[in-house]
């Protein structure tokens, strides 16, 4: 039952609105975790038995921590001077061990839920080569819904408890919520504590605006979703999936199109969770910020999938540019090396292990590792080039935020999005490769036009209602940009004007969605990770 | 708080830093832009930073910086 | 909180009201234009398009139906007025609300309901969706019908090729396997709850309205044994409904299955379909009360058609 479908948004969700309703507000969100559960049940089934024990040891390491905090706090207290420092250092070493442990179960899960197959392939082919007589077995391990997600959050939440940013849950459903919370267990977003703690067990009583607006934000996932991306989906499949008799401006069309549809069905997706969110009075972060707009690839993953790019940022970026290693080389390369050359080195330094992740996170595949190097490589390379960017700006007098200038930057920007994305999308690395050559063999820009891409399984009309509804989404997506929703929203649309808005998103999809004669439902892309 | 100027200035001297309260939060300093200027915190006031300090609320002004500084000192 | 509810019912009433009107529209787009509808729905919206209460068979099922009997081989036979409505894969909520939709407009003598689809069952969650789309497309009819907006840019072919719901299927893919596939067996597959739910109702609808319903079972030794056979008989046994396992019955079809089937077994093209409605016809024609229409004036159609169907079974044939 994923979040686009009649039984969800329809059954599913409203059940739980009145139950939720009708239950006193102090209980209010054991509702939400029973049905946060259920949901996961419905999916997973027994495999429930991951979350519920990621949330005992996520929550037993943070109440452990805090506890230690106490401890720590009193002990100071009656200490002088000096020994304070001592007490300290004795206590993080005690933390340390105890965040480690928590970490190390939860990943060690993950890593062999999702990993394990992937390792061993790669062991065997290396056992095989020096004629060793065994192999290690391949197993069927199946993966509980959401698992990349919550192990990530579950990580977060201990490592800010141990850094003293939050104070620890003290009851164990407020963090099995926290953590299994239904409409960001599927597909993000990948929240931190104190993004939705505050509203998440408030409990607040339904109100019109939230339900209407919630609704609203629905309706327009269901919109990107089912017009756009399962549209898509149609063509994407047929080129990529027979990527051998495909070439040129096909392949090029057939990466824009998985870009499009990728960016509408997560995104679409996302709308789908915060509206969830939103009729209950729980805000849950935004994950996208209008990412076609960027003009670099570092500022590209600041506008896609922002929850994942935020938690790298602070649990592995920063704790790794403030680590040993990392200050020995600064100080190092101040003296020896001068200032752009140590600059680079650190942030490669930190930036790697970064995407080393994103790219795993995404699957345990060889694609997915090349596809974090790729924008490692590009981002490493924007800075290099940066000096030299900016020199030639100033000789050709091209002011950097110029309309045209920014223009090209955007385009330089599709261009890496697309490429990077092809990479994603393909059946694997060697498959990737040899589609990326294949745009080049006879690229011929008629073909766009010429009625070559009828030929992919969408007709006329399928064509139509994705262009027209990339165009709507567009132009939303420039109205947010300029900040004129947001102005609209705070000056309080007149109730007429929002109901045409709902029925208006309601009979579009109900019309124009990809569904019925001669469709086949898809499955959430990024559930899949 | 000068030296914290003078530092802040070499990484963009395009902002206004006694005005400026969210640097982190407008993105006018970028996580590159931080990692630097924590080196060169670290190095001017002889303090170490840990993971722990790395919130937006720490960076977010020239104030902010400094307060964490003086605390950090205090701390050593 | 009174607001909400207020509001939500509102809601749900336009929301009602709009959806009606649009079908209204649909409906009557989809019966003055034939041939705008294709894939699934295409099956509903022929049936809803055939002359009101001239139909006195409808087989339903799902693709096990439709290639086994051809309406226009029991006209030629018997003069008997069948209509094939299955669709490929057919679940049971979608035969429930076929019959419905059949019911609004016809008033058959008969319903045949080849078994097969009675052991589909993709686990109780896409039961349940199943449940709450086809109640919705039923009721609503513009979400069934909802790309026919895409003929305004695709444009459309009136079909010709469909004899009410049967089409001509004349590749040869010979069952090379065991041709006695009915084991002695004691064995009875299971028929899930919701099956059941669903089949009550069908019984119920047909019983009002003084049809009978009869369970048959098509030849074809990929989807059919003998613990399928058991299950059938059984559920036909407990609610005294007549059924024809024509699994058993193959020799005396004359079956061959060199050359009877287009797809290695799995369904029967229109040489081994052709074998089982001459049997039909005469058991039919024996055991229940069917008018010959032939030569009726409101039956001219029929006839034309037949000869057309002739026409093209004879070219096939010949190959």
């Amino acid at each position: 039952m994923a979040y686009h479908t009649l039984l969800y948004g329809f059954a599913f969700l409203p059940l739980c609105l009145v139950l939720y309703q009708l239950t006193p507000q102090k209980h209010r969100w054991k509702v939400l975790l029973a049905f946060s559960w259920l949901f996961f049940y419905m999916i997973s089934r027994k495999l429930l038995i991951y979350l519920i024990g990621a949330s005992i040891i996520t929550h037993y390491t943070g109440v452990r921590l805090e506890l230690l905090r106490t401890e720590e706090e009193r002990e100071k207290e009656s200490a002088a001077g000096k020994k304070k420092k001592e007490i300290r250092l004795r206590y993080q070493k005690k933390g340390r061990q105890i965040l480690a442990l928590g970490i190390l179960l939860l990943l060690g899960v993950l890593v062999y839920l999702k990993y394990y197959n992937f390792f061993v392939r790669n062991i065997s082919n290396v056992l095989d080569l020096s004629v060793l007589p065994f192999t290690l077995p391949e197993k069927k391990l199946l993966l509980p819904v959401g698992i990349s997600f919550y192990s990530l959050e579950a990580v977060g939440y201990m490592a800010d408890v141990y850094w003293g940013k939050i104070r620890a849950e003290e009851s164990l459903g407020k963090t099995a919520l926290f953590l299994g919370f239904f409409p960001q267990i599927m597909e993000g977003p990948i929240c931190r504590f104190t993004d939705t703690s505050d509203t998440l067990y408030a409990g607040k009583s339904l109100e019109w605006d939230n339900l209407s607006e919630g609704y609203i934000r629905i309706f327009w996932g269901l919109f990107k979703k089912l017009i756009i991306a399962d549209r898509l989906a149609v063509l994407v499949n047929q080129i990529f999936d027979n990527y051998m008799e495909y070439s040129g401006a096909v392949v090029a069309a057939g990466a824009v199109a998985y870009t499009v549809q990728l960016y509408m069905e997560f995104s679409g997706c996302m709308d789908i969770v915060v509206g969830s969110g939103r009729v209950f009075g729980i805000r849950l972060p935004e994950n996208f910020r209008q990412p076609f707009c960027a003009r670099s690839a570092s500022e590209f993953w600041r506008r896609w999938h922002i929850s994942l790019g935020v938690w790298f940022k602070t649990y592995i970026f920063y704790p790794v540019s403030v680590s040993g290693l990392v200050k020995k080389w600064n100080q190092f390369g101040r003296k020896h090396a001068g200032k752009y050359l140590t600059r680079l080195v650190t942030s490669a330094l930190a930036l790697f292990p970064v995407w080393l992740c994103n790219g795993l996170w995404h699957g345990a595949r060889w694609s997915y590792i090349f596809y974090g190097m790729y924008y490692f490589t590009l981002i490493l390379a924007g800075m290099a080039v940066e000096p030299v960017r900016d020199r030639f700006l100033g000789v050709l007098h091209i002011h950097p935020d110029s309309f045209g200038w920014r223009n090209v930057q955007r385009i330089k920007t599709w261009i890496i999005i697309f490429t990077g994305e092809l990479f994603f999308r393909a059946d694997g690395l060697r498959a990737g490769l040899h589609m990326f050559r294949s745009i080049f063999d006879g690229f011929d820009i008629r073909k766009f036009w010429d009625g070559t891409l009828l030929g992919l399984g969408l007709g006329r009309a399928d064509f139509a209602a994705v262009i027209v509804g990339c165009i709507v989404v567009a132009v939303i997506g420039s109205m947010n940009e300029n900040g004129i929703i947001t102005r609209i929203r705070k000056a309080r649309a007149s109730e007429t004007a929002k109901w045409c808005v709902m029925y208006g998103l309601l009979f579009a999809v109900l019309f124009f969605a990809a569904y019925g004669d001669g469709y086949q439902a898809v499955d959430l892309i990024y559930a899949g990770f | 708080m000068e030296k914290l100027i003078e530092i802040l200035n070499e990484i963009d001297d395009s902002i206004d830093y006694s005005s400026e309260k969210r640097l982190i939060d407008d993105q006018l300093l970028d996580s590159f832009g931080v990692i630097t200027l924590v080196a060169e915190l670290e190095d001017a006031f002889d303090i170490s930073i840990e993971a722990a300090e790395m919130v937006p609320a720490n960076f977010n002004s020239a104030e902010a910086i400094w307060n964490m500084v003086q605390r950090l000192q205090e701390n050593e | 909180m009174k607001k909400i509810v207020k509001r939500g019912i509102l809601f749900l009433l336009i929301l009602i009201l709009l959806l009606a009107g649009c079908s209204v529209w649909a409906e009557k787009t989809v019966n003055s234009k034939r041939g705008i509808v294709n894939g699934r729905s295409r099956a509903f919206a022929e049936i809803s398009a055939e002359k009101e209460n001239t139909l006195d068979v409808l087989v339903m099922g799902d693709s096990e139906s439709f290639t086994s009997i051809s309406p226009m081989e029991l006209w030629k036979q018997k003069g008997i007025a069948a209509y094939d409505c299955g669709q490929s894969g057919q679940k049971i909520q979608e035969t429930y609300y076929m019959l419905k939709t059949a019911l609004k407009t016809q008033t058959p003598k008969l319903v045949l309901l080849e078994a097969n689809l009675m052991f589909r069952n993709p686990g109780r969650i896409e039961n349940l969706q199943t449940a709450i789309s086809e109640a919705m497309l039923y009721h609503f009819p513009v979400l069934r019908y909802h790309n026919i907006w895409k003929t305004l840019l695709d444009g459309y072919s009136p079909d010709q090729d469909e004899y009410k719901g049967f089409r001509i299927r004349n590749d040869i893919k010979s069952y090379n396997g065991d041709e006695n596939y009915m084991k002695e067996t004691k064995d009875v597959r299971k028929i899930s709850t919701f099956v059941d739910g669903y089949m009550k109702q069908i019984i119920d609808i047909c019983r009002d309205r003084n049809i009978p319903l009869m369970l048959y079972s098509a030849p074809s030794p990929v989807n059919y044994n003998t613990a399928k056979h058991n299950a059938v008989q059984n559920y036909a046994d407990k609610h005294g409904l007549p059924y024809l396992d024509l699994n058993y019955k193959t020799k005396e079809l004359g079956i061959n299955w060199k050359e009877d089937s287009y797809d290695r077994g799995d369904h029967l093209n229109v040489f081994g379909a052709e074998k089982v409605t001459a049997y039909m016809s005469k058991y039919l024609s024996e055991n229940y009360d069917l008018p010959d229409h032939r030569g009726e004036e409101a039956y001219k159609e029929w006839d034309r058609l037949a000869e057309m169907y002739r026409q093209e079974f004879l070219a096939v044939k010949g190959k």
